[in-house]
């Protein structure tokens, strides 16, 4: 009980401080709303739909890009777990490709793809395809060899190989990858459409902002800070408790 | 020998697909506007270096990145160890802590540009945020997890509390603080881009935008293979750093 | 309680119970300066907890515990402990020399003096090729004796030792029993050594008490009476080493 009276006593007390501070006329109102102001912007958000419709907009591309990323990415890395020659070949290549700043290539998506879901997931796929690539790689090639010894003496074709014994049994550690792919996703996609993409919460973020409507830019981003929280807190509930903030892939 | 052959077989397989690229590039059966060939991206590339363009926009997305890095990195040092040494300090802030990490550091951007325009400070400000989230949660856990005997040591010694916070704490979370730093890098080096882009400041980022706006494909893809060896470079300069501090993980006898 | 001028340590009735289960009951005994005290006892009997109250780790129960005549509370550097395991008891990231120097470094000694004491502990342990050796360079026998090294320099007056060659193989812990054995009849240090080694004890004790197990009491004290400096060939086959190991043999069996 006092670790949750404890843990609430900062952020009531941030509120309560913004709320007085902003009616006694002592914060900048162009740039600080009330948190009053704010709540009402989000309701009224949310009543007009234009919240949930940029909610769906960047959860879907988030969506689309982590699918793309996976299926991508398990079945790649299934291919160079398996043969080591392979790894040894693709791999330098890879490695040269995965420092470049996914939201680099934004430009690159808008060339080929122009404005929309499409460059949007893209950019979030080359994100995310990363750390499940890895994570793959690493959970085929610590797969126990009597195992696939077994696969081998059983005669099974490849995809029943990969459905009866390397899945299964990389299973964990892949989900691992996963889990950080999904993390990311969310936060790719607000990223491009920060940065250009007119669609989804991280545009109207922009929108607010220009249009000086402060209230309105801060309700998406404690809406999109909860977004990010309910994504993270379930995800832990799902896998467990995630102490690897620094894993293979990398928070863009 | 197997090593020789299997390096060459990574570089041929590389340069075989740059080959690939460069025929299909010059057949024009793929878009030259939207795949130029290597010779055309590295040509602009070596253009670029050449005649000293590279070296102002390098040097403007350097500076704010190490900026915003280095403060990120020492407020999330310093934030982890207090958050790490007092059970108080970890009750009162860790539920704040939990909302803000997940947030995407880019959504602050609108509001930093609100606060202080389109600055240096703005982006500075920006990168601070996203990296030290990395720094934080590296150093929290290296100063939470000092192993249980090494606390015995330091009582049997009646070390004070700041001898044992100099000789064993710091020490012991060092590699966990330098592994959040190397991940704060590289999501300093994101923030920066994409701060550039939004705000038109000078920098590698915005290179690759007007690149892109004037359709010029090959800067577009220079700017981009840029951007990839800085990306590399920061993260192979902290690899050497952690190798040097912390020779003591080496090899066992 | 009888006091002799030369007590270093002395236990009065002595408790320690952990949430309402009983560790410890029940034990006094007393500690003369320059004597080599041995306590063993089979696992669980509370050994290690009887040397981290000694330490001060711990507080006890109930009972009075006195250190060279004052009441003993909170650790203190006059009493030096030596862990068994002796990987987490070193800074990995300090070379021998470094750990060492720690506790020279709580003590407040400066340079010069601190390198030249280090030097002079370095050449005792014939530790000096391992100087700038990290400890995850070096054998378990090698990182026990930088533990021990690093204990000497606080020059204690009581020496504990938790177990401190149980992780070794038989061929080095002999050399270190010899090599400790040597060291503290130099400096005539008091010494408290736990072990679960009956043929340990006795062979590095002046005297010997062994613990019953649940609750942790002492069951029996011998005085060992064998000559020193003691050699592991012949004392091992010496009548009185065997036949005070036929008796506490039993003993550790039988509870």
């Amino acid at each position: 009980m006092r670790r949750i009276l404890r843990g609430a006593a900062i952020p009531v007390a941030i509120l309560l401080l913004w709320e007085s501070g902003s009616r006694a006329g002592l914060l900048p109102m162009d740039t600080l709303s009330r948190p009053s102001d704010v709540a009402a912007a989000f309701a009224h958000a949310l009543a007009d739909g234009s919240i949930p419709l940029a909610t769906w907009q960047t959860v879907q591309a988030a969506l689309l890009g982590f699918a793309i990323a996976a299926a991508t990415g398990v079945l790649a890395g299934v291919i160079l777990g398996l043969s080591p020659v392979l790894e040894r070949t693709v791999g330098p290549s890879i490695e040269a490709l995965r420092p470049v700043p996914a939201v680099a290539l934004t430009p690159l998506t808008l060339l080929l793809f122009g404005f929309g879901l499409r460059m949007e997931a893209a950019i979030v796929a080359f994100a995310c395809v990363w750390p499940v690539l890895l994570v793959t790689v690493a959970a085929v090639r610590g797969i126990e060899p009597r195992l696939l010894e077994v696969a081998q003496a059983l005669r099974l074709s490849f995809p029943s190989r990969l459905r009866k014994i390397i899945l299964p049994a990389a299973l964990g550690r892949v989900l691992v990858g996963l889990r950080v792919a999904l993390s990311i996703s969310l936060i790719v996609a607000v990223t491009v459409e920060i940065v250009m993409n007119p669609r989804g919460l991280g545009y109207g973020m922009i929108v607010a902002s220009q249009s000086l409507k402060p209230d309105l830019m801060y309700a998406q981003l404690l809406w999109l800070g909860f977004l990010g929280w309910g994504l993270n807190a379930m995800l832990t509930r799902v896998f467990g408790r995630w102490h690897g903030a620094f894993g293979p892939g990398v928070q863009p | 020998m197997k090593r020789l052959l299997e390096a060459s077989g990574a570089v041929l397989f590389a340069a075989g697909l740059l080959l690939l690229w460069q025929i299909l590039a010059e057949r024009e059966l793929i878009s030259p506007v939207f795949f130029p060939s290597p010779s055309r991206t590295l040509g602009e590339l070596w253009h670029q270096v050449v005649q000293g363009l590279i070296w102002a926009p390098l040097v403007a997305t350097g500076y704010r990145m190490f900026c915003g890095w280095a403060l990120a990195s020492l407020a999330g040092a310093a934030v982890g160890a207090a958050i790490g040494l007092s059970r108080a300090a970890r009750e009162y802030l860790e539920p704040l802590l939990e909302f803000l990490r997940p947030l995407p550091a880019s959504a602050v951007v609108p509001v930093a540009i609100l606060f202080l325009g389109f600055s240096n400070a703005m982006t500075i400000a920006v990168i601070a945020f996203g990296a030290i989230w990395p720094v934080l949660l590296g150093s929290l856990h290296g100063f939470v997890s000092i192993e249980p005997q090494l606390a015995d040591v330091a009582a049997a010694l009646k070390l004070t509390r700041a001898q044992a916070f100099a000789k064993i704490a710091v020490p012991n979370a060092l590699p966990d603080i330098l592994a959040g730093a190397r991940v704060g890098l590289a999501i300093s080096l994101i923030l920066a881009v994409v701060t550039e882009m939004q705000a038109s400041q000078t920098g590698l980022g915005q290179n690759i935008l007007l690149a892109q706006r004037s359709f010029r494909s090959p800067e577009l893809y220079a700017g981009v293979v840029t951007l990839g060896i800085v990306g590399f470079a920061i993260n192979h300069a902290i690899v050497v750093l952690e190798r040097r501090l912390l020779r003591w993980r080496g090899a066992p006898a | 309680m009888r006091e002799s001028p030369a007590t270093v340590l002395s236990l009065e009735k002595v408790r320690v119970a952990f949430g309402g289960r009983p560790v410890l009951a029940d034990i006094s005994f007393e500690v003369a300066a320059g004597e080599f005290l041995c306590v063993v006892g089979p696992s669980g009997c509370g050994k290690t907890t009887l040397i981290r109250l000694l330490a001060g780790l711990l507080a006890p129960s109930g009972g009075e515990m006195l250190f060279e005549g004052r009441p003993l509370a909170g650790t203190s550097r006059d009493r030096a402990i030596v862990f068994q395991d002796y990987s987490k008891a070193l800074l990995p990231w300090r070379t021998v020399a470094g750990n060492i120097a720690l506790s020279l470094e709580a003590c407040g000694v400066a340079e010069p003096e601190r390198s030249r004491r280090i030097g002079a502990l370095l050449a005792k342990m014939r530790l000096e090729s391992a100087a700038e050796r990290y400890p995850s360079q070096l054998s378990g026998g090698m990182q026990q004796r930088v533990q021990i090294a690093r204990c000497l320099a606080q020059q204690p007056r009581l020496l504990l030792m938790d177990e401190p060659f149980g992780a070794l193989d038989a061929i080095t812990r002999q050399g270190l029993q010899d090599e400790i054995a040597r060291l503290v009849a130099e400096q005539r240090t008091t010494v408290v050594f736990i072990t679960h080694d009956l043929e340990e004890a006795i062979y590095l004790g002046d005297r010997v008490i062994v613990l019953a197990t649940e609750p942790g009491r002492i069951a029996e004290r011998i005085e060992v009476g064998i000559a020193k400096p003691r050699d592991q060939l012949e004392t091992r086959e010496n009548p009185r080493f065997l036949e005070h190991r036929h008796r506490l043999f039993g003993m550790l069996q039988g509870r």
